[in-house]
């Protein structure tokens, strides 16, 4: 890992362990946008050619890794806007030097935990978030289906539902 | 908190979807596509694109084939290679590509560099103009993460190369006893 000053002369073992840390949650947070294996690939793509073509602008190598985060959730939003059948620019490139602090909550032991909280919601919170986290790509047809819920219904609920799985994470445990 | 960070974070917790070894080994092998010492070239607002095929400075006149010009790589002289100066084909006009063209400009330490992009029949194709042509010895380099292709520029700065594969690319322009300057990374997608 890099440490203060030192990005700019980063070596091929420095980058690979800044690859080991940081693209499982690269990846997780491309998928979370609901982007299929190859669009999420791009992403996470997008974000370490970023890194290299901005290495001379990066001033805190200590936020390298929230810079990565945000600027794959950046890259995925941009793909998933696509997706949708929206015109977006492909040179829409984020700030270097305003990574998102929050992005340090996209760790697997902040997931276990969110997962614990979880099972403090009733039905239809948890069979709907449980859904809708492992099978991303899943159409809200096929959650109202295996929920025996109105289709119209499964947006707002887990919208409601995630919104009180994120009160309950801020809350101490 | 982000509902998709919190999202990931679920999906991490869970152990579910981890990233495919593919992802991680592209990842890594971007280390080499640094450019050390390179000027980056930044995107310029380009309210009318002059289509860097069809501007009437090509270089029908100077007779340089960028594709098949010496000092290239192996790929250099390609079957296919599109010449610079073809005014066959203009941006977006419907001739059999699989999208319109794209045209993107950028600019850097005194260097205008168009950017043309096609995909045809599954291929990338990237058509350019160094603006001012940086002179003989100069020469561009064509990159994806899985492959570089450098060609010679025309008298007029044209250059051209096909048979890559869709996906991100760069272009760097080498110029002797001064810094290489390399254009953003663009996603080029059918």
């Amino acid at each position: 890992m890099p440490t203060d000053d030192s990005f700019a002369t980063i070596d091929q073992a420095g980058w690979e362990d800044l690859v080991a840390r940081f693209d499982g949650r690269m990846w997780a947070v491309a998928r979370a946008f609901g982007l299929s294996a190859a669009d999420a690939a791009d992403a996470v793509q997008c974000a370490w050619l970023r890194l290299v073509e901005s290495a001379g602008a990066i001033r805190d190598p200590a936020r390298i890794g929230a810079w990565l985060v945000t600027t794959t959730r950046h890259e995925a939003a941009r793909l998933s806007r696509r997706a949708r059948g929206e015109v977006i620019s492909d040179l829409d490139v984020p700030d270097t030097a305003q990574p998102d602090p929050t992005a340090a909550v996209v760790d697997a032991d902040f997931g276990r935990q969110a997962w614990r909280r979880l099972d403090l919601l009733g039905e239809p919170c948890r069979s709907l978030i449980r859904l809708y986290v492992l099978h991303p790509e899943a159409r809200y047809a096929q959650i109202a289906v295996r929920l025996d819920l109105p289709v119209g219904s499964i947006g707002p609920t887990r919208a409601r539902c995630m919104s009180r799985l994120r009160a309950l994470m801020e809350e101490p445990e | 908190m982000r509902e998709e960070y919190l999202l990931a974070a679920l999906r991490m917790g869970a152990g579910a979807d981890p990233v495919p070894e593919g992802v991680s080994a592209a990842a890594r092998a971007v280390f080499r596509l640094r450019v050390p010492g390179g000027v980056p070239a930044g995107p310029v607002d380009l309210a009318a694109p002059p289509g860097a095929r069809s501007s009437p400075a090509t270089d029908a006149s100077s007779g340089t084939s960028p594709g098949t010009s010496p000092g290239t790589d192996a790929a250099a002289g390609e079957p296919g290679a599109a010449g610079a100066g073809d005014e066959s084909w203009r941006p977006g006009a419907g001739d059999g590509r699989d999208n319109p063209a794209h045209v993107r400009r950028f600019s850097a330490a005194g260097l205008v560099i168009d950017l043309e992009t096609t995909i045809t029949g599954g291929r990338m194709e990237v058509a350019g103009q160094v603006s001012p042509a940086p002179g003989p010895d100069a020469r561009i380099e064509v990159r994806t993460p899985h492959v570089g292709k450098v060609r010679a520029l025309s008298e007029t700065g044209h250059f051209a190369v096909t048979g890559l594969p869709p996906g991100w690319v760069s272009v760097v322009c080498h110029r002797p006893g001064r810094p290489p300057v390399f254009t953003r990374w663009l996603r080029v997608r059918p």
